[in-house]
């Protein structure tokens, strides 16, 4: 079963209104952006109701022929909404966006607006904790390591991109020479074509050694001593990667 | 056949349009049955100035078509006269009533916690608004049959209606006494009304469509709605 943790009000709201109906015969819809919980939140709370997407219109249409009750999800991808008749179902669909707001009127009784993560910032945190959780085990890290405010926090794409960053985030410090060295070889093995390869890809090394460089020892004269290259080549470096 | 024998006060105190009788000071001398239950609804001062204002220039009856309505009362004209100085009638002419054109199919309705459906239209309406919102129920309610999908979507619309309005209060109570006729049967009648400064007109004609398909009447004021929902059991 899918859990689901919310301190949202407005997202405690839904769930107190889905809750107050689960016994009745009425439509409800969850609205809102993609990857924000809509989906977990619906199956979390009616674990027995079959769950099929809008994307299977035949299927959608089978099983609402003899059942009394269905989970919708992705409900914008639905081409025949007009027809369809919710008359004494207990229906929850989930929607990434409203489309006919004249169509989902009709058909809902409930129609609840999600709001995304950076409208409740109570619950990014709890989501942070978690994705770092599940990152670590995955790659086998010791989470503890980490501090939440260290983390990214990519919400472009909502839950998805926030998980990704912090993937990535974990991955790209837990790598040693040789995997780096891949990762590179792998990049170049793809990507390398024309004929000024050297001087467009060199930069993959030079700037992050040199930002990196700058960040850790402070000045220019100092790090070309640690990098044993004269100073003069290492502004000329910094100028043409535009490192400031 | 002569009348002057005949008391005709009877035929006026239970005649269901209104009738008032006003002395010039506007104090009220007689009133029948149903202007009793008007002055509930309406001032008597209000009343004496719609009289004065449509009295006849001198002695005499004048009927005038008027569109006029107090809560649940709807008049289509009245008559006003006066055949001395002393005394001032006024009649209403109840406008007829719409009948209710959609049969109640018991078959398709749920028995139903009308309560239950009340909480969560209201959940439903603080996830997008933050406005004071005070609820007086009746816990005793029986359950009653109902559309429960449709019945939803009317209180959504309801609801809506006050958006931006402050000090909503929404009150469910039993009309004791009151009942309407379906299927030849007596059936007991609760009143939902919402309430506040002031409200959104943009739904209304959705709620009546939605009222008449619940078998529901409704009564949409300028700062409120009271919704007439028949206990069908």
């Amino acid at each position: 079963m899918e859990t689901f943790y919310t301190e949202s009000p407005q997202v405690q709201q839904i769930i107190q209104g889905l809750n107050l109906t689960r016994t009745l015969f009425v439509s409800s819809i969850v609205i809102g952006e993609p990857h924000i919980g809509k989906k977990t939140l619906v199956t979390h709370l009616f674990p027995d109701i079959p769950v099929v997407s809008g994307e299977h219109q035949d299927e959608v249409e089978a099983i609402l022929e003899h059942a009394d009750e269905l989970i919708i999800t992705n409900f914008e991808k639905l081409s025949n909404k007009e027809n369809l008749v919710f008359d004494n179902k207990r229906i929850i669909a989930t929607a990434d966006y409203i489309g006919n707001q004249k169509t989902i009127d009709s058909l809902f009784a409930f129609i609840y607006m999600m709001p995304t993560y950076k409208e409740r910032p109570e619950d990014l945190k709890h989501l942070k904790t978690h994705f770092l959780e599940e990152a670590a085990a995955t790659l086998m890290l010791d989470a503890s390591a980490y501090t939440l405010s260290q983390l990214p926090t990519d919400l472009t794409h909502n839950s998805k991109s926030l998980k990704r960053a912090i993937y990535h985030y974990l991955m790209s410090r837990n790598m040693n020479k040789k995997e780096i060295e891949e990762t590179l070889y792998t990049y170049f093995l793809e990507h390398l074509e024309g004929n000024n390869g050297y001087k467009e890809y060199v930069g993959m090394y030079e700037r992050p050694l040199i930002k990196a460089g700058l960040d850790k020892y402070g000045s220019q004269l100092k790090l070309s001593e640690i990098l044993g290259i004269n100073r003069n080549t290492l502004r000329k470096k910094i100028h043409e990667h535009g490192i400031d | 056949m002569s009348t002057a024998l005949i008391d005709f006060r009877p035929f006026v105190e239970w005649d269901n349009n209104p009738f008032i009788l006003f002395d010039p000071k506007g104090k009220i001398l007689y009133l029948n049955n149903s202007a009793e239950i008007l002055l509930g609804y309406v001032s008597k001062k209000e009343l004496f100035d719609l009289s004065l204002a449509y009295a006849p220039q001198s002695f005499g009856y004048k009927t005038t078509s008027i569109s006029l309505r107090y809560e649940a009362f709807n008049f289509y004209s009245i008559t006003v006269g006066y055949e001395n100085e002393e005394q001032l009638s006024i009649r209403f002419y109840n406008a007829p009533r719409l009948r209710n054109h959609t049969p109640v199919e018991k078959e398709k309705l749920t028995l139903t916690d009308i309560n239950l459906l009340l909480e969560a239209n209201i959940a439903l309406f603080k996830t997008k608004n933050s406005n004071p919102l005070q609820l007086l129920t009746d816990p005793d309610m029986p359950q009653l049959r109902i559309d429960q999908n449709r019945f939803s979507k009317l209180l959504r619309k309801v609801f809506e209606s006050f958006r931006a309005s402050d000090s909503i209060r929404i009150e469910l109570k039993l009309l004791v006494g009151e009942h309407v006729i379906i299927d030849e049967q007596k059936i007991s009648i609760a009143q939902l009304s919402t309430t506040a400064n002031g409200r959104y007109v943009d739904n209304d004609k959705e709620i009546k469509i939605l009222s008449e398909e619940c078998n529901i009447r409704s009564n949409l004021q300028e700062s409120s709605i009271k919704l007439e929902i028949p206990l069908i059991t």
